[in-house]
């Protein structure tokens, strides 16, 4: 890269890059940084901020909304990944082969990706909705009993990972569905030939060459449901009994609803530790494949 | 598959493509279809399921007029503005940005390339409440600027410039600087013209980007003059007097205002998306 790289005077690179890394420095490192030193003050009733030390990550420690708060997000990240990176791997194999017809199921399995979530939340709301929702209404015309969906503590939890895979699934496809494609016929062909079934291909080829594309959807699709907001806001406001309450919508009650910035800016902070985990596993899948020894 | 695939096999295929198309399909056509039926038809056949659940019978446009008599039209302008001026802004911004990454060699080049890099892996939710604490320092809150500043620079589009950039020939630039032209001239006449389907995915990015905004338009302007319109939508359905037949309107117009720049653009799309990532 720097081998083929221009040397000019420096005030043209920094004509170059300054608009945009101002942007970057004010509205995304100023909040980092604003998250981290809010986290240790708190507001008197007067009004005013003080510095409180540990007090607000202290609060954190001994609340248990807080804790049941991170279970219920653990929880959820543990059970949706994984879900979501099985549906999205199924469905590009069942995309993968070019046959009749394949390029418009393809096109159809990306459109619940351009449902914005606070519409994908508005949507599944109405059709979930316990006793005029048709959803229900289909359960009961084949005779099943109805359910309470996000009514319900039990499934509540479940539901909101059936709906956010609904709207991710195709998203994820993608990535996938491109490492696939970069798989050589030739190493299928082969291994067929020396008698492999399909079950043991798939373990020995698909797998481990998907290795690069699985690691990426599996932190960047982490990063974005650990950060779920819309449909815990829109449709249950973090029940029933707690049972969806996220830690993103924790941190959004705690400033806005408890009017707490202290404990707000202290659970962002806790999230943004989680993220920056996240973001740094993610950069070193950015290397470049070389330094990858496969 | 060496072996002929069976009539069976190929069946099976094509049951399993129409299965997860109808699961995914089905809630979006459901939505539309339901927003030109009569107000009384929408829940009646919801709970009546039949062949009457899929198929109107009777077509209106009520809900349309109703939805255009109240805060829609002003949060279509609103969202339209605020996603038209980052993307114009934002292209050309993080464009700049990427040239420079791609073509230039300067003191700490690496260290700011890895920050731009961490700063779309930290989605933007990630610092939502900071950010309101920052806007309400300056007395931003409830402007369009609030909406838009922290919106325009970009890591992932700075990334998707910067790719493609590289992958312009080094000798095109020597002989541009040759007949002397300025690196301005170089980047705005000579790369900018070439860059077409890294223009268009960035845009739609940055568009979607902000039709779909929810989360922080709650937080950071919450006036009814600068409503959006996911935020007006999710609103109207907590309402206690919810008009269900304009919510349908209203949801279908967003959704299909998000959809056809999707469909048309999503060649580009998917290709800039799935070729970047995998470097």
């Amino acid at each position: 890269m720097s081998s083929t790289a221009f040397r000019v005077p420096i005030w043209i690179p920094l004509a170059f890059v300054a608009p945009a890394l101002l942007g970057l420095v004010v509205f995304r490192l100023a909040p980092i940084m604003i998250a981290i030193i809010g986290g240790f003050t708190g507001t008197s009733l007067r009004g005013e901020t003080r510095f409180v030390g540990l007090r607000n990550f202290a609060d954190l420690v001994d609340d248990a909304s807080f804790w049941s708060s991170i279970e219920v997000t653990l929880l959820f990240n543990l059970l949706i990944n994984p879900f979501q990176i099985i549906c999205a791997l199924g469905l590009a194999m069942l995309v993968l082969r070019p046959t009749r017809g394949v390029a418009f199921f393809r096109a159809a399995y990306l459109l619940p990706m351009t449902v914005s979530i606070a519409l994908t939340s508005v949507i599944w709301a109405i059709l979930l909705e316990p006793s005029v929702g048709p959803v229900n209404g289909l359960l009961r015309a084949l005779g099943l009993p109805p359910q309470r969906f996000f009514r319900s503590e039990s499934q509540a939890l479940i539901t909101l990972i059936l709906v956010a895979t609904w709207k991710g699934v195709g998203y994820w496809m993608i990535f996938l569905l491109a490492g696939l494609l970069a798989i050589p016929k030739e190493l299928h062909e082969a291994a067929a030939i020396d008698g492999a079934t399909a079950w043991q291909r798939f373990w020995r080829i698909t797998l481990p060459l998907m290795r690069r594309p699985l690691a990426f959807v599996l932190v960047a699709d982490t990063a974005i449901n650990f950060l779920l907001f819309a449909p815990v806001y829109i449709i249950t406001h973090g029940g029933p009994a707690g049972s969806t309450a996220l830690l993103m919508f924790e941190a959004y009650q705690a400033a806005f609803a408890l009017l707490n910035h202290g404990r707000s800016l202290a659970i962002s902070t806790v999230i943004l530790i989680i993220i920056a985990i996240i973001a740094i596993a993610e950069l070193r899948l950015f290397r470049p494949p070389d330094e990858d020894s496969a | 598959m060496i072996a002929a695939p069976s009539f069976l096999r190929v069946g099976l295929r094509y049951g399993a493509l129409v299965f997860v198309a109808t699961l995914l399909l089905l809630p979006i056509y459901w939505l539309i279809m339901s927003s030109f039926r009569p107000g009384g038809d929408i829940f009646r056949y919801a709970t009546d399921v039949g062949w009457r659940t899929l198929v109107p019978q009777t077509l209106t446009l009520d809900h349309y007029r109703t939805m255009l008599a109240g805060d829609m039209p002003r949060a279509v302008f609103n969202s339209a503005f605020i996603a038209i001026v980052t993307v114009t802004i934002g292209t050309f911004m993080n464009s700049l940005a990427g040239f420079a990454f791609a073509v230039f060699e300067f003191p700490f080049k690496r260290l700011l390339f890895a920050f731009v890099l961490l700063s779309f892996m930290m989605p933007f939710e990630s610092i939502v409440i900071p950010l309101y604490t920052l806007i309400r320092t300056l007395e931003w809150t409830n402007s369009y600027a609030a909406l838009i500043l922290p919106e325009l620079a970009n890591g992932l589009v700075i990334f998707l410039f910067r790719q493609f950039f590289l992958g312009i020939p080094r000798e095109i630039y020597e002989a541009a600087r040759v007949d002397g032209a300025s690196w301005w001239t170089i980047f705005l006449r000579l790369t900018m013209p070439l860059s077409g389907p890294t223009i268009a995915t960035a845009s739609l990015m940055q568009f979607i980007h902000q039709w779909d905004a929810f989360f922080w338009p709650l937080v950071a302007a919450s006036t009814p003059e600068l409503v959006v319109v996911q935020v007006a939508i999710a609103r109207n359905m907590t309402l206690e007097t919810a008009n269900w037949g304009a919510l349908f309107a209203s949801a279908s117009t967003a959704v299909l205002l998000a959809m056809i720049p999707f469909l048309l653009l999503q060649r580009f799309y998917i290709r800039t998306v799935t070729v970047s990532t995998d470097k």
